[in-house]
């Protein structure tokens, strides 16, 4: 079941059939609907990826008409005229769409074939079971607005019929205009056009020649010069590719595919090629031309939207430009989880505060580090070395340490900074006085100089009162 | 250390800093006291709102006696980028300043905000201890050589730099020549606080736990420390923590030197306060006793004066019977009458601010105002609801904004609110707090219980739950912001906001102090309630109504007494629409109270309340009454009689509660007291139960049985939540008695009251009507050549529905209607549209109301016509007057069947007088087998029945046991009962109908009165959404059906 906010309430904005049995039904407030069933399973709306859904199955529709309408946010309106005894009638052919539909999205469907399409829209949206006649619609089809219903309801006109059986001129008097449009569109007297929904073909370029081309350059010559047709209609669509596909065909039949991804979505050729290249050269069985190739295809599999870009003179846009080539080009080499890249984790907790992320897939974020009060040591020790400590109770700081059985006095030193554990993660839920076992433990940071000008992050693991002989290790060096 | 350290903490918060601060103000000064600090100062954000709380905490350890000291101010948080600086009073004047200059911040901003610049403080700061928590030499010079002592803050807060930090501060304060002062800037009292005051952080910042990161502090070192570790942390600078001391030494204002003044106005020149009272108070009895007052009252008046006079209340008792002078002399007067404890005293009787007269009732002036008691008497009022702003404007007049203002009241987290937010901060989904959620009943306070955790499905043990649980815990009765409240007035002599910080309210023209009721009890202000109460309009409607159709002239005290014909009525619980004895339980209780009396009705109004209910005092008492059971007097003989007598030896009055702990348990009457308060604050203290072991075990070893000592206890908690002392419901009574009489004799006058004065009470129209035609009189509907805006009257028992009934019509519409109709006399539809300058919307609602009907225009005709006449008309044609619009083809419409008449009705009025929607289903409901509720009603005892009707209630009271469920049909009214363990399995049914069928058996009491204990319950909503006369079946229920049927009152 779905909500979605309307107002200030929450509202159901879909129901599942095992829900619509228990009498719910959009427009219930969540919370009605609650005190009814209080475990009841609710999601949140997401009115874009339901566009989205109807956008994909549209785009399915073209299997059986060409002229194919969105009707948001769940209706879709095929033009079959002529179509229909391709798929053996109308009824079949109805079926048919149902059952891709059905298939496509695996909701329900509910089909209704009519002379217009505004006819079948109303049928299909308030008909009831096999009724084809608009005339025995309620007047609910023209989909009039709260007001004018109730008003026609007070006048005892409940179905399109009795409307469509009066002049039209005193309807439109008193429940407008737009009333009556919507009249006469279903009863098929005015045909508003259908505006097709357009699905953008997938970008494929093809080179076929005479001459069979025998040589590799040759080949990937031509390659480059697909990519940059495939270029220009990418960039027509405000659009990058962030998988091309290559197939090579030999005279004798035999197909060489070659696929390549890019961390960024391009639309220029040379990073494409530049991983073709690596593609080709790493290739176990080298790419033989044999006799030559006779047809060069090539695909974008994937695309990405890439807004056009103002032109930067200042150069940085290629410095990044570089870099994403670089991760591109070792992620190829190497594996994509190979790559990595250190992301910020806004959390006290020093080991914490970042991770490795897929260089491939994360974008590189800005670093903030304004809020420690301390600089953090340049190499973190994971995990940390124990070490043994003589300092002051109870927080004073280390006065020497062992360390890998070497001796350091300690000449000066700074801290604490007290890291207090995150309570949110205890594991019995208590978060009170952080004593007795299994209790995550306090920390306090020392930055220490030794006698020797050496600088070390020390680190006490409990405070005296958390725990009975607190443990003390060297979390990192310090430049 | 050979000396015990010294340290009093200069600078803490208390959770008065709206969701930065994790500790109570009590806590907070419970836990320095507990610590040995030798001082605590309480500076929250911009407000001195927690104050009171911590002066009443501290004193309660003794106050100075304690060996901690308190200084009381604020921390001012600045908008131009200032450092937070906190500020002390030093004297009272420097106080005044220092409220004066939030105030200033205060009017500044949006409701709720306080915006200060540093320049408002420099101005404001003589009087004052500032600690600067910040701040560089220019700062800390310009503050210097603004307050007379300055401080520069110190801390020490573990994050890494602490030395550093300490040098630099050392620097710069010998620079500036400020000394250093030491504080820890607590915010918790205590280091286990630091979850809370995390979740406290996320809420405020909308933020997550877990994704919260360093915005959350890095650990729970901001809590208050002991001098001991203070010392060690301020080794390298002792200087620091002696300077604590010097700014405690500094600061000679406690919250005790406010000394209240009561304002001067209502003593004309020449008089004394006391003499002028005296003088009023005779008038007003020289008007009841004409021959001179009896001995009984010259003693008590006496007696009366000598307390008052004693303690110089008389400007209160001026104060407040200026007020209701002033709204008596208005034209209309406004009426209104003094309810609660102020009816123990003759003086307020005889000012006329109370009806009661306390020495024929024998009512205690003690109740009121005793001597050991030092706290101002307590005088509520109540106005007619809807002219209640023009009382509020009056006072604000008369005494000015700068010297009134409506008391705040502190909304504390609840348990609702708390599941809610603190699950959002822990990232658990609003699925698991909606819940979670749902299982609460109510808005009570205190802990999840584990079972409620179970009911929802979670395990107590999972670490999510229990966190939430915890947390929830601590959050319930944390204060989450100030609102004003109600109607409670402050007035003072002097400046008001040189006593306390002033507030914008939401409300337009409105202002509020930062102190709630119990801050002002506690400090000895004077606070006049302002009330509003809806069944004084509709008595004053009445009066009106009675008055302009020559059925007598009344006010609320001459209407005639124990009027024999009322009684009659009560006793046949036939009560709908009266005060207080209108509800359900009030109409069950009537035919075995059976009342004979105003006392009666006194009895009938306080026993069906909570607290008598929870202490099991309801059966004995009625079984006594009816003389089933002897009536005795438990414990020692002749103890109780006094107390019990008028009760029959059953305690139902708060009054008979707290005689009984003195005298049965041997409280002293300060304890009484205490646990009168205890009472009264109960939900958010739960300082209670301190009492319970001294009450029973005290009654117990004084000779009453434990069972009897355990119900008292239960009932004086009951009391806690809505308990009514004598005085009080001696004042409901008399409102009940007269709205009861107004109904006996005058049901049209009443019912058409009632209906003007909505929205109030505990019925709707459609119920008012009913009973109205029940009771004899006509209803005729809305119309345009007869109704005016409200409903009147055509006859003594005549009612005319007036335009307002008529859902979404607006006044101005009806008046215009109604003016145009004194001219001449309607032509037809077209000619109201156009004299009455009516827009289309107006036309089409009068149509749907069926209010052309006079005009020979049936609904379907008038509501066809209406739609088509042009919203603006041209001017030619007006001149001329002749009808603008064509003739068009007749529409040949379909006659509307009786059942869409009623149904429109009901969306038009919420009302219907054709007749009832389930009428038109008898034959089905009856084919099967199931009964009208007027059967239901006259059912034998334990028949088994089946009804079905429309729900008008859903009630889910008290405990939750039960589910109250009221349905009606054409034939009347069926109430019924069905199990809360019943209620799990058929939920579904019970929320959703419209149309509810119940399965169950009739219970008849002995005194007749019929409840369906409801076994089974079905949602026969469907069958009322069934079209007729239509060429096909419909579709589907557009939600705008459901609306034909009137909305039912639910407790979810």
């Amino acid at each position: 079941m779905l909500v979605a906010l309307v107002g200030q309430a929450r509202r159901l904005a879909a129901v599942n059939p095992a829900a619509a049995a228990l009498g719910l039904a959009p427009g219930l407030p969540l919370a009605d609907a609650r005190a009814r069933f209080p475990d009841l399973a609710a999601a949140p709306a997401d009115p874009v990826a339901d566009a989205r859904l109807l956008e994909r199955l549209a785009t399915r529709m073209a299997a059986f008409s060409p002229l194919v309408a969105l009707d948001p946010p769940d209706g879709l309106l095929l033009d079959i005229t002529g179509a229909a005894h391709l798929f053996g009638g109308e009824a079949a052919m109805a079926a048919a769409v149902v059952a891709a539909a059905v298939a496509a999205c695996g909701s329900a469907a509910r089909p209704a074939l009519a002379d217009h399409a505004a006819a079948a829209r109303a049928l299909a949206r308030f008909g009831a079971g096999a009724a084809q006649d608009v005339r025995c619609l309620p007047v609910a089809a023209l989909e009039p607005g709260e007001e004018v219903l109730a008003a026609l309801a007070s006048a005892g006109l409940v179905w399109l019929g009795d409307l469509a059986a009066r002049p039209m001129a005193p309807l439109a008097a008193r429940f407008g205009e737009g009333l009556v449009r919507a009249l006469r569109a279903i009863l098929g007297e005015v045909a508003p056009p259908l505006i097709p929904w357009r699905t953008l073909p997938p970008i494929h370029e093809e080179a076929r020649f005479a001459e069979p081309i025998a040589r590799t350059q040759d080949a990937l010559a031509v390659i480059e010069a697909l990519l940059l047709r495939a270029g220009t209609t990418l960039q027509a669509r405000a659009q990058g590719g962030r998988r091309f596909i290559v197939e090579l065909e030999r005279g004798d039949g035999l197909r060489r595919r070659l696929a390549v991804e890019t961390g960024q979505p391009t639309q220029a050729p040379a990073p494409v090629m530049r991983l073709l290249r690596e593609r080709i050269e790493t290739l176990a069985d080298p790419l033989d031309p044999g006799f030559g190739f006779d047809t060069i295809r090539l695909a974008v599999g994937r695309t990405q939207s890439l807004p056009p870009r103002q032109i930067d003179t200042a150069g940085t846009a290629a410095e990044a430009g570089d870099i994403s080539a670089l991760i591109d080009r070792l992620s190829l080499r190497l594996g994509a989880d190979a790559v990595c890249r250190l992301a910020p984790v806004d959390t006290h907790v020093p080991e914490a505060a970042q991770r490795l992320l897929p260089a491939r897939e994360a974008p590189p974020q800005a670093w903030d580090l304004a809020p420690a009060a301390l600089p953090r040591p340049l190499l973190l020790f994971d995990p940390p070395q124990p070490v043994a400590v003589i300092a002051s109770v109870p927080d004073g700081p280390p006065l020497r340490f062992r360390w890998q059985g070497q001796l350091h006095e300690v000449r000066l030193a700074e801290g604490p900074e007290r890291i207090a554990p995150e309570w949110w993660h205890a594991p019995d839920g208590q978060q009170g006085a952080a004593t007795g076992p299994g209790h995550a433990l306090s920390r306090d940071y020392y930055r220490v100089e030794d006698a020797g000008g050496r600088r070390f992050w020390l680190l006490r693991h409990g405070l005296f009162g958390e725990t009975e002989a607190p443990l003390w290790y060297v979390h990192g060096l310090c430049a | 250390m050979s000396q015990p350290a010294f340290f009093a903490e200069p600078v803490a918060a208390s959770a008065f800093s709206f969701l930065r601060g994790a500790s109570a103000p009590a806590d907070m000064v419970a836990r320095a006291h507990a610590l040995g600090l030798a001082g605590l100062g309480l500076a929250d954000r911009n407000t001195v709102a927690g104050t009171v709380r911590a002066h009443v905490a501290w004193q309660g350890l003794g106050g100075a006696q304690s060996g901690l000291r308190l200084i009381v101010g604020a921390r001012l948080v600045f908008a131009d980028g200032t450092p937070d600086i906190a500020a002390y009073p030093v004297d009272r004047a420097g106080w005044g300043r220092l409220t004066r200059l939030l105030t200033l911040g205060n009017r500044r901003a949006e409701k709720g905000d306080c915006t200060l610049f540093l320049a408002d403080l420099l101005g404001h700061a003589e009087g004052l201890a500032l600690v600067a928590m910040a701040g560089d030499a220019p700062l800390l010079g310009a503050l210097g050589e603004a307050a007379a002592h300055l401080w520069l803050a110190a801390t020490m807060p573990r994050g890494g730099a602490d030395a550093r930090q300490l040098a630099t501060r050392m620097a710069l304060a010998q620079a500036a020549g400020v000394p250093l002062i030491a504080t820890n800037d607590p915010l918790y009292a205590r280091p286990q606080c630091r979850p809370l005051h995390d979740v406290m952080t996320c809420i405020r910042e909308g933020l997550r736990v877990q994704s919260a990161g360093r915005r959350l502090a890095p650990h729970a070192e901001r809590h208050l420390k002991p001098p001991a570790e203070m010392a060690r942390l301020f080794a390298a600078c002792p200087r620091a923590l002696a300077a604590t001391g010097d700014l405690f030494d500094a600061i000679g204002f406690t919250l005790d030197a406010l000394r209240y003044e009561y304002p001067h106005e209502p003593v004309p020149p020449g008089h004394s306060p006391q003499g002028w009272l005296e003088e009023l108070v005779a008038r007003g009895g020289a008007a009841r006793f004409p021959a001179g007052l009896p001995p009984a009252y010259r003693a008590t008046l006496a007696e009366e004066f000598r307390l008052i006079a004693a303690k110089g209340y008389a400007p209160y008792f001026l104060t407040v019977h200026d007020i209701v002078a002033h709204a008596r002399g208005l034209s209309p007067p406004i009426l209104c009458q003094g309810r609660g404890s102020a009816a123990n005293s003759l003086v307020c009787y005889f000012l006329g601010i109370t009806p009661i007269d306390p020495v024929r009732e024998k009512l205690l002036f003690s109740r009121f105002l005793s001597e050991e008691r030092d706290e101002p008497p307590d005088i509520d009022v109540d106005f007619e609801h809807e002219r209640r702003e023009e009382v509020i404007q009056y006072i604000y007049r008369r005494y000015g904004r700068e010297r009134a203002g409506i008391a705040a009241t502190t909304i504390h987290y609840r348990q609702r609110s708390a599941l809610r937010e603190v699950g959002r901060a822990l990232g658990l989904s609003e699925d698991v707090t909606a819940r979670l959620s749902g299982t609460v009943w109510g808005s009570r306070g205190g802990p999840l219980p584990a079972a409620r955790l179970a009911e929802a499905g979670f395990a107590a043990t999972n670490p999510e739950i229990a966190r939430l649980a915890d947390l929830v815990g601590q959050l319930v009765e944390m204060p989450r912001h100030l609102s004003q409240h109600v109607g409670g007035f402050v007035l003072t002599r002097g400046r008001l906001d040189e006593l306390v910080p002033i507030h914008n309210a939401a409300m337009e023209a409105r202002t509020f102090i930062e102190w709630d009721k119990d801050d002002i009890d506690a400090l000895g202000l004077m606070k006049v309630d302002v009330l509003a109460l809806g069944m004084l309009t509709c008595i004053r409607k009445s009066f009106e109504l009675m008055r302009a159709h020559g059925l007598g002239d009344y006010t609320l005290a001459s209407v005639p007494r124990e009027d024999a014909a009322t009684y009659r009525m009560l006793q046949a619980a036939d009560s709908i629409g009266t005060f207080q004895v209108e509800s359900r339980a009030q109409m069950a209780m009537l035919p075995r109270m059976k009342p004979r009396c105003l006392y009666d009705l006194v009895i009938q109004v306080a026993i069906v309340r909570p607290g008598p209910i929870q202490g099991g005092m309801v059966h004995p008492y009625l079984r006594r009454r009816n003389g089933e059971e002897k009536v005795t007097y438990p414990g020692p003989p002749g103890e109780m009689r006094e107390v019990l007598g008028k009760t029959l030896g059953v305690p139902l009055f708060q009054e008979q509660a707290m005689k009984l702990a003195i005298v049965a348990a041997g409280f002293t009457p300060a304890e009484a007291d205490g646990l009168r308060r205890a009472m009264a604050t109960f939900r958010r203290h739960g300082t209670i139960h301190h009492y319970e072991i001294k009450l029973v075990e005290g009654m117990v070893a004084r000779g009453y049985t434990r069972d009897f000592a355990e119900r008292c206890f239960e009932q004086i908690k009951g009391f806690g939540d809505y308990g009514f002392p004598e005085s009080h419901a001696q004042a409901f009574a008399w409102l009940a008695y007269v709205s009861s009489w107004l109904k006996c004799h005058y049901p049209a006058v009443f019912t058409a009251a009632l209906l003007n004065s909505q929205p109030m009470g505990f019925y709707a129209p459609a119920q008012l009507v009913a009973d109205a035609r029940a009771h004899g009189v006509a209803v005729r509907p809305p119309c345009v050549l007869a109704s005016g805006w409200d409903n009147g009257l055509e006859g003594a028992r005549i009612l005319r529905l007036g335009l307002r009934q008529i859902e979404g019509l607006r006044r101005e519409w009806a008046e215009a209607i109604v003016a145009a109709r004194g001219q001449a006399p309607f032509a037809g539809l077209e000619d109201v549209a156009r004299r009455a300058a009516l827009p289309a919307r107006a036309m089409a609602l009068l149509a749907d109301a069926d209010a052309f009907a006079a005009l020979g225009h049936g609904r379907r005709a008038a509501g066809w016509d209406a739609r088509r006449i042009a919203p603006r008309q041209l001017s030619l044609f007006a001149a001329t007057g002749a009808p603008e619009l064509a003739a068009e083809p007749g529409p040949a419409l379909p006659p509307m069947p009786a059942r869409q008449e009623v149904a429109e009705d009901y969306r038009s009025q919420r009302l219907s007088l054709r007749g009832h929607p389930v009428q038109f289903l008898r034959a089905t409901l009856q084919a099967q087998g199931l009964c009208s509720c007027a059967q239901v009603n006259a059912a034998r005892d334990g028949a088994r029945l089946r009804t079905a009707g429309l729900v008008l209630v859903r009630q889910r009271p008290g405990k939750g046991n039960a589910v109250f469920l009221t349905i009606e049909d054409e034939t009347g009214v069926v109430n019924a009962l069905l199990w809360a363990r019943d209620f799990e399995a058929q939920r579904a049914a019970v929320m959703a109908a419209r149309l509810m069928e119940i399965e169950g058996h009739a219970q008849r009491s002995k005194e007749g009165v019929v409840h369906l204990m409801a076994a089974r319950i079905t949602d026969r909503t469907a069958l009322l959404l069934g079209s007729d006369a239509a060429p096909a079946p419909p579709r589907a229920s557009h939600p705008r059906d459901m609306r034909l049927l009137p909305k039912s009152r639910d407790f979810h």
